[in-house]
């Protein structure tokens, strides 16, 4: 799995997804500290992640293994909100929660 | 799921039977921010209707043959959506209102 930022949100009411009930956010890949790459996804959430948090995407035909992605078009998914990172037992990231 | 512009078709009349029916886009990878391309493009099987100049997001991989269009289809990239609006850090990158409503008051002048 991916580090990633949630940097905004995408809107988009035509779509054959076929999932009810989710958004899309717009995020930023990240390194192991949470710093950005710019390089952005479109990632499916369905665990409610906010603007800033650090979250695990979840990318390929894994994403379809959650009851409500199954059988669906999806392959990135937010999937956890990352609260803290240690390398080599130093706190490299620590989250507002 | 990558953003990407609608920016032509492509035709193959050569091809597998499967591949029959499908409309093939031409898609442009963006920056969600400036909205430019990246120079880097892909070909992508078109299931909701898109149109070029559009702003639209695909799947890649399995999850390409998971719509009702691709199913059993041997895509390996398929647009799911069309977007309407990007919003990042609280204000819009794109909102495709705005900008239709801009091209229409263009063409009127």
């Amino acid at each position: 799995m991916n580090m990633a930022r949630v940097r905004g949100t995408v809107v988009a009411t035509q779509r054959s997804d076929k999932v009810d009930g989710a958004r899309f956010l717009l995020v930023e890949e990240c390194d192991q500290s949470g710093a950005g790459r710019n390089e952005y996804l479109v990632a499916l959430d369905l665990i409610g992640a906010d603007r800033g948090q650090l979250v695990l995407l979840t990318q390929g035909s894994s994403c379809r293994w959650t009851f409500r992605t199954d059988d669906r078009p999806m392959d990135t998914l937010v999937v956890a909100i990352v609260d803290t990172i240690d390398e080599r037992g130093v706190v490299t990231y620590a989250g507002q929660g | 799921m990558v953003l990407a512009r609608v920016k032509g078709t492509v035709v193959a009349t050569h091809k597998s039977p499967t591949m029959e029916g499908l409309k093939l886009l031409l898609l442009e990878k963006i920056d969600p921010v400036t909205l430019k391309g990246k120079g880097d493009f892909v070909v992508g099987i078109d299931s909701v209707g898109a149109n070029a100049g559009e702003i639209v997001f695909y799947v890649t991989g399995s999850s390409a043959r998971m719509t009702d269009t691709t199913k059993g289809k041997p895509s390996d990239a398929t647009i799911i959506a069309i977007v309407d609006a990007i919003e990042k850090d609280g204000s819009l990158t794109y909102d495709k209102a705005a900008v239709t409503e801009e091209s229409a008051q263009r063409a009127a002048q």
